[in-house]
């Protein structure tokens, strides 16, 4: 091998090495808390970073190995680091650089995980956030204080896909030394490899487009390998003396990987929210076809847009492959094979009428999450926003006859038929 | 740390441990366009086995101020200077690819401090071809690409490194990207024109070890064959399944060689 492999064949080969004792061609679950030192110096140098191994199961498994260095090389990244959860991946990148007295600027569109870590729990411990309009990038600009450490965005954003102008942001970044943090779970690296753009990591939620199937729930973290962080002496979490690990300076030791290192010498040792061996090959399994399943997502997406777009029940959609949605043209740019495969609609009649479509759907599934293989809705208005008044609701760009669909695999037929049930529910509604 | 070699700053880590001349030394030499990072591993082994431990970055790369020197004797001379502005004692040498060649000029006229010499990866001569010579200049992101893309076996192709969630071929292009186009194409440049390789290498005295990868292609079986022929009495290893990043590719086998002959050959108590 001299030409560096491409993205399907690194999606079924990358990070695995083939069972030396039995030759299984599956990556084995090595369920296991422990495992057993050839000899003391063996021992003491995992303990010491002086060569890779594995220890205990909280920090290093090597099924979960195979999945980090699958996502990395997938990424374009210099290491990742699989957690428990999407939620954790975001956590411990942003605990991995930032302390009391730190500041994040936050685009306003993301997960509402993310925005109540960074509104509500994050100023417990000292870390504010300034929250910025994605579409307004020079408001990132702006936004940026003396104690910012972290800018953090959803490449595609949530619930109005708004897209990041991700090369402008990643220059406000590097003008202030600061790194670029990307959700990058809507987009996954398949639809953009957000380091060629310049951001410098980029976090994901496996649980949902990268798993696919909807039986795990994971997260990762990827290090970009492309910030400097000797350049200032704004991150001594990774620059300083780390005084459990004999006071090592991981930049100097692991340079483009040093971001990372902190995070498994840390977060995963005094946090310990460990991916198990079992999510880590269910999630394998999911990445082995991310490009086919990618590719039918993104069909079925453009073959609903026109459905609905032309559906006389309908009264918008919204989606950043049509002309009229406003970041149509970055998502041109950052998003050439498409931009994802969420959706939101609005049905003709209101808070009602949206209601009724989503119990009178049969075949998609009502419930709170995104990127199955299965076609999901969901009605924020009267689910997961239900506790938050009108002028609320429109604040954070959802209206009360919004529909969101993550688009899934099924034959697109099927779907449509099954909405037609929908939409004529809902149209009796409106003729109450 | 850093520290003054000739009026110029130069950059070194030391394996997680000060550096203390009192102790026998381990200097390891990086290759063409890469750093200190390449040795990750090995230097915190070795400082924490109680010897002094240096990685210099050459001038131009990384950390270390520039300008990039411009021939191999250059650079054996400032590898001179570099241990004497240190007052490093009895050290080992452990260079890589570039380094080692690096490491026949400077051992083979400045015999005096040195207890071993190890050679990883090399041939008496590393002649480049135009087009990575030329890429080097013009367009750094392909020389990038070729110089990882051959350097890497499989191992690196198929992002298998032995650092749980690590790549190593991404990680090489981020320090490597650091590193261009001066210091890389001054680097490639200096290679090709070096011919003092077999004269050199009948100077070198003293324990000397040569690491072959079995699947180089940067430092082909011939190159090395002939850098094995003019030494007088090496220890050769072949790893066969590594390519030429072989202590980053197998970094367990090669740890394992370097322990066994320093250890024995410039004891630390
Ligand atoms: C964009 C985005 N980021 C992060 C998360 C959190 O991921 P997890 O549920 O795996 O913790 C989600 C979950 O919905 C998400 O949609």
């Amino acid at each position: 091998m001299s030409r560096f492999l491409n993205f399907d064949t690194l999606s079924l080969h990358a990070g695995q090495v083939v069972d030396p004792e039995y030759g299984a061609r599956a990556a084995p679950i090595y369920q296991t808390t422990s495992y057993v030192f050839p000899d003391t110096d063996t021992a003491s140098s995992i303990f010491n970073l002086e060569r890779g191994g594995h220890a205990y199961s909280r920090i290093t498994n090597p099924t979960v190995g195979v999945l980090e260095q699958r996502i990395a090389a997938l990424e374009g990244g210099s290491a990742a680091i699989c957690t428990s959860s999407g939620m954790a991946a975001t956590f411990c990148g942003i605990t991995a650089i930032l302390e009391q007295g730190d500041h994040i600027v936050a685009s306003t569109q993301m997960y509402g995980g993310n925005i109540s870590l960074m509104k509500n729990t994050l100023p417990r411990f000292g870390i504010t956030t300034t929250f910025v309009d994605p579409t307004d990038t020079d408001g990132f600009r702006k936004a940026v204080q003396d104690n910012t450490k972290l800018i953090y965005g959803e490449l595609i954003g949530n619930p109005g896909l708004d897209i990041l102008d991700l090369e402008a942001i990643a220059k406000i970044g590097a003008d202030h030394h600061i790194p670029v943090m990307i959700d990058a779970t809507f987009n996954t690296p398949y639809l953009c490899r957000c380091f060629d753009y310049g951001a410098n990591m980029t976090v994901h939620s496996v649980t949902k487009w990268m798993g696919g199937h909807g039986v795990a729930i994971g997260g990762a973290i990827v290090d970009g390998g492309n910030f400097d962080w000797g350049a200032t002496d704004k991150y001594p979490t990774i620059t300083e003396p780390y005084a459990p690990f004999t006071g090592i300076n991981l930049w100097d030791e692991f340079g483009p990987s040093a971001f990372a290192t902190r995070i498994r010498a840390e977060a995963m040792r005094d946090f310990g929210p460990s991916m198990s061996p079992m999510n880590a090959f269910l999630l394998l399994q999911g990445i082995e076809t991310l490009s086919l399943r990618m590719d039918k997502h993104l069909s079925n997406t453009m073959d609903l847009l026109d459905y609905l777009s032309n559906h006389d029940q309908v009264s918008w959609v919204n989606h950043p492959s049509l002309p009229s949605h406003t970041s149509h043209e970055l998502a041109r740019k950052y998003l050439p094979k498409g931009a994802g495969s969420i959706v939101s609609f609005g049905v003709k009649g209101g808070r009602e009428a949206g209601k009724a479509f989503i119990e009178n759907v049969e075949l998609a599934s009502h419930l709170a999450n995104v990127g199955d293989a299965k076609t999901l809705i969901i009605h924020p208005a009267t689910t997961t926003h239900s506790r938050i008044d009108a002028d609320a609701l429109v604040a954070a760009g959802i209206t009360e006859d919004m529909v969101r669909l993550s688009v899934g695999l099924e034959d697109v037929a099927d779907i449509k038929a099954d909405f037609e049930n929908g939409f004529r529910a809902a149209k009796r509604i409106t003729k109450k | 740390m850093y520290f003054d070699v000739g009026g110029k700053q130069v950059f070194a880590t030391t394996g997680g441990k000060p550096f203390d001349n009192s102790k026998p030394t381990v200097i390891f030499l990086h290759g063409s366009g890469l750093d200190h990072t390449f040795w990750g591993l090995h230097s915190r082994f070795f400082a924490f086995r109680n010897y002094a431990v240096l990685v210099p970055d050459l001038p131009g790369h990384t950390n270390s101020e520039g300008p990039a020197l411009t021939s191999i004797e250059a650079m054996g001379d400032w590898l001179n200077d570099v241990i004497e502005a240190l007052d490093a004692n009895d050290v080992s040498l452990v260079a890589h690819s570039q380094g080692c060649l690096v490491a026949l000029e400077f051992a083979s006229r400045y015999p005096d401090r040195l207890r071993s010499v190890s050679f990883i990866a090399s041939g008496l001569a590393t002649p480049v071809n135009d087009v990575l010579l030329n890429a080097a200049e013009n367009d750094p992101e392909a020389a990038i690409a070729m110089m990882l893309g051959w350097g890497f076996g499989s191992a690196g192709h198929l992002h298998q490194g032995p650092i749980p969630g690590n790549s190593m071929v991404a990680g090489g292009r981020k320090v490597m990207r650091g590193n261009v186009p001066d210091a890389l194409a001054t680097d490639l440049k200096a290679c090709n024109n070096y011919k003092n390789g077999v004269g050199a290498a009948e100077m070198v005295s003293g324990p000397i070890q040569v690491i072959v990868a079995g699947k180089d292609r940067m430092a082909p079986g011939k190159a090395t064959t002939e850098l094995i022929e003019h030494l007088s009495d090496p220890d050769v290893t072949v790893i066969a399944r590594s390519g030429h990043m072989v202590p980053q590719e197998v970094p367990d086998q090669c740890r394992a060689l370097l322990k066994a002959f320093i250890f024995s050959n410039n004891p630390a108590t």
